[in-house]
C-alpha cells in the first residue's frame, strides 16, 4: 500500500488542530499534560481498551493496535500505568501513536483484513509508523507548550548545548559496559518530561527537533 | 475467570454515552474512581472477568446514576447491608421477604407497602 508522503509541517498541523477541537469542545486547562486519553475516548468517540495483545494477535511485541471499522484501539496491557505507573511516558506515547493513525491514515486501506492497523515497536522504518510516531510528539509536546516551559525553567529562549554532558554519559556507559544510544537522556530533557507525561527520550528527540537542545 | 458479558457489555454503553460529553467518564479516570485498574475494568467490560467486588460495583453505579441494588443483581451480587438486615431479625425478616414471595406480590405492590410504611412513620418516600 502506498502511503502518501506528509511533510513534518502537515503533520504538526494537524495534530494542534486535533489538540484546538478538543480545548473548544471540553475547554479545560490547556496547560501540558496534553489530555490524551480524553482526546481519544471523549472528542473522537473511540473505545479504548487494554489487553494481552500478544496472545489476541498471536504475535509479540505489538504496543498499540487500531481497529478503524469497529472505531477502536487496545493498548497492550503491559502498558496499563494504573498497573505500573513507570510505563505512563511509554503508555501515553502509544496512544498519541494511534491517534496519529487515526487522524492521518484512517481512510486507506491497508492490514491483512484491511482494517487493522498494528503497531509494533520494531517497526519504526516503515513511512506509516514513522508519520504516527512523528504526529504523537508534535500532540503530546505542542511547540508553545515547550517554549514556554523551556523559558519558565531556563529563562531564556537560548538553545542549551548538552554535547559535553552526553559525552561524559557516554563514555560512562561505556565504562559499565551498557552503552545504549536509545537511553541516553540528558538531565534537561528528563526533568522538562516531567512536565508532558513523557518519556526522556522522546522529550529529548523533540527539544532536538526544536534546536532548543544541542546533543553534538 | 469466566466473567460476565451482559454486565460489561451494560457498564461499558452506560460509560459511553457519558464519555462523549464528560471527558471524567474515560476508562482510566471511571476505573480509579471505581478503585480497580484500567485492565481489569477493560477486561470486565470485555466480559473476560468477573465483576469486581460489591463496594466497587456500588461506586460505578453512582458514577453512571443508576440503581446499587439492580446493577449489583445484574452482576449475580447483593449488596452486603442486605444480609446483615436479615442476620439481625433471621425468623421475622425472612418470613416478610418469604410472604412476600409467596404472595407473588409485584414491584407496584411491594413499593405501594413501602411507601405506606414510610409515609406512616414520617419518612421521606423511597428514592423510586
Amino acid at each position: 500500500m502506498r502511503v502518501p508522503y506528509l511533510h513534518k509541517a502537515d503533520i504538526e498541523a494537524a495534530a494542534n488542530e486535533l489538540l484546538m477541537s478538543y480545548h473548544y469542545k471540553f475547554g479545560m486547562e490547556e496547560a501540558p499534560p496534553v489530555p490524551v486519553e480524553e482526546i481519544l475516548e471523549s472528542l473522537l468517540g473511540l473505545a479504548l481498551e487494554f489487553g494481552d495483545l500478544d496472545a489476541l494477535l498471536n504475535k509479540k511485541g505489538v504496543l498499540g493496535a487500531t481497529w478503524v471499522n469497529e472505531r477502536r484501539v487496545v493498548i497492550n496491557e503491559m502498558l496499563d500505568p494504573t498497573e505500573d505507573p513507570s510505563v505512563e511516558g511509554r503508555y501515553r506515547f502509544t496512544l498519541a501513536h494511534e491517534l496519529g493513525h487515526w487522524q492521518l491514515h484512517r481512510h486507506l486501506s491497508f492490514g491483512e483484513d484491511g482494517q487493522t492497523i498494528l503497531c509494533r515497536s520494531k517497526s519504526k522504518k516503515d513511512p506509516m509508523e514513522w508519520q504516527a510516531d512523528c504526529f504523537a510528539g508534535y500532540l503530546l509536546m505542542p511547540k508553545k507548550d515547550v517554549i514556554r516551559s523551556w523559558e519558565e525553567v531556563f529563562g531564556t529562549h537560548e538553545p542549551y548545548d548538552a554535547s559535553d554532558e552526553l559525552y561524559n554519559m557516554q563514555s560512562r556507559f561505556d565504562e559499565a559496559g551498557e552503552a545504549s544510544e536509545a537511553g541516553l537522556v540528558v538531565d534537561l530533557a528528563r526533568d522538562l518530561a516531567e512536565v508532558f507525561q513523557v518519556s526522556g527520550l522522546a522529550m529529548q528527540i523533540r527539544l532536538v527537533d526544536m534546536g532548543l537542545l544541542k546533543l553534538r | 475467570m469466566p466473567g460476565n458479558p451482559q454486565f460489561g457489555m451494560f457498564i461499558r454503553s452506560m460509560r459511553e454515552e457519558k464519555k462523549k460529553r464528560d471527558p471524567a467518564y474515560s476508562l482510566r479516570k471511571f476505573a480509579e474512581a471505581a478503585g480497580i485498574s484500567a485492565t481489569f475494568m477493560s477486561k470486565v467490560e470485555n466480559g473476560e472477568f468477573d465483576p469486581p467486588a460489591p463496594d466497587k460495583i456500588k461506586k460505578m453505579a453512582e458514577l453512571l446514576e443508576v440503581n446499587s441494588d439492580e446493577l449489583l443483581a445484574m452482576a449475580g451480587k447483593v449488596d452486603p447491608d442486605l444480609s446483615g438486615i436479615i442476620r439481625d431479625q433471621p425468623r421475622a425478616m425472612a418470613d416478610f421477604l418469604r410472604t412476600a414471595r409467596d404472595l407473588n406480590l409485584g414491584r407496584k405492590e411491594i413499593e405501594a407497602l413501602t411507601d405506606k410504611l414510610r409515609a406512616e412513620r414520617g419518612l421521606d418516600p423511597s428514592e423510586e
